[in-house]
């Protein structure tokens, strides 16, 4: 394993735990029953925060030209703006 | 001078470029269904929230998890085969690939346990999305998996290499779009209300 795969292995494994811990938090607000704008906010947030770090880091995106960047985050701007105005349309 | 850099271009994105017009549609289909969702909740508040609770949280949160693991393996294996390692790159993506059964045992007794308490999707509104949002991502899932399988018999085979990995990285940018597609179905039919 050269100097450069370990390193590569270290940063995806940081990457995933990551992932684990908002994923845990995710559930843990579920469980908790948690509701109201400020609650779903956080998770759409949540939500942004993994799916970039899947496109950018495990989907290797983050070298790749500014476009295909930009359609990802633009992805969640769009779907996740439409998802919260939706929900705030919800609240009483 | 040309040809060089329509080479750069192409390699722009990690894997066949075609993958990626396929991704990009995939990704669009589910968000169309994931806004519609939404807003169909918008209208009914009440009924998908109580319909929410009878869910298995647990289920979906391990399901995520197991995915996020999946999609590590995925990334262990492409840096693999671009280290030049056939059978470590196998190794890994046998990990994803028994991973993404897990997936499958999870969501089959997720299903089950839905209609055997007579939920179908014509039960309401809420569970016609649940019902065809997580099976059509089920189906991906599955599709995921045959293309893994695909690739670890080639990597068994030896026939990536260093320097012929774009096989290796196509299917990666399947699976991660799985994962992808996953990370933003949970939370919205599973726990945001």
């Amino acid at each position: 394993m050269t100097k450069f795969n370990t390193q590569s292995k270290f940063f995806s494994t940081v990457i995933w735990l990551i992932l684990v811990m908002l994923t845990i938090v995710t559930y843990t607000l579920g469980e908790k029953g948690l509701s109201g704008k400020y609650v779903m906010l956080g998770l759409l947030v949540i939500t942004m925060i993994k799916g970039q770090l899947i496109a950018n880091y495990f989907m290797a995106l983050r070298k790749t030209k500014l476009i295909w960047r930009a359609i990802m985050f633009g992805y969640f701007i769009i779907v996740g703006g439409l998802i919260g105005l939706a929900y705030l349309m919800g609240l009483k | 001078m040309i040809k060089v850099n329509h080479t750069v271009q192409q390699e722009d994105l990690p894997g066949d470029f075609a993958i990626w017009m396929f991704i990009f549609a995939e990704m669009l289909a589910f968000g169309v269904l994931f806004v519609a969702y939404a807003f169909a909740r918008a209208n009914n508040v009440e009924l998908f929230n109580a319909s929410q609770l009878t869910l298995n949280r647990a289920s979906g949160a391990i399901n995520t998890l197991v995915l996020i693991t999946s999609s590590f393996c995925v990334v262990q294996g492409v840096t693999a085969i671009k280290a030049g390692s056939n059978r470590q790159c196998a190794h890994w993506l046998t990990g994803a690939f028994l991973l993404g059964g897990v997936f499958v045992a999870i969501k089959i007794a997720e299903f089950h346990a839905k209609f055997a308490a007579d939920i179908t999707m014509s039960t309401n509104n809420f569970y016609m999305f649940y019902l065809s949002l997580t099976f059509f991502h089920f189906m991906h899932v599955l599709m995921g998996m045959v293309i893994l399988a695909v690739i670890i018999i080639k990597a068994r085979r030896g026939i990536y290499s260093a320097q012929n990995y774009v096989g290796v990285e196509t299917g990666a940018s399947f699976w991660h779009m799985v994962d992808f597609l996953w990370i933003i179905l949970f939370p919205l039919i599973y726990i945001i209300r």
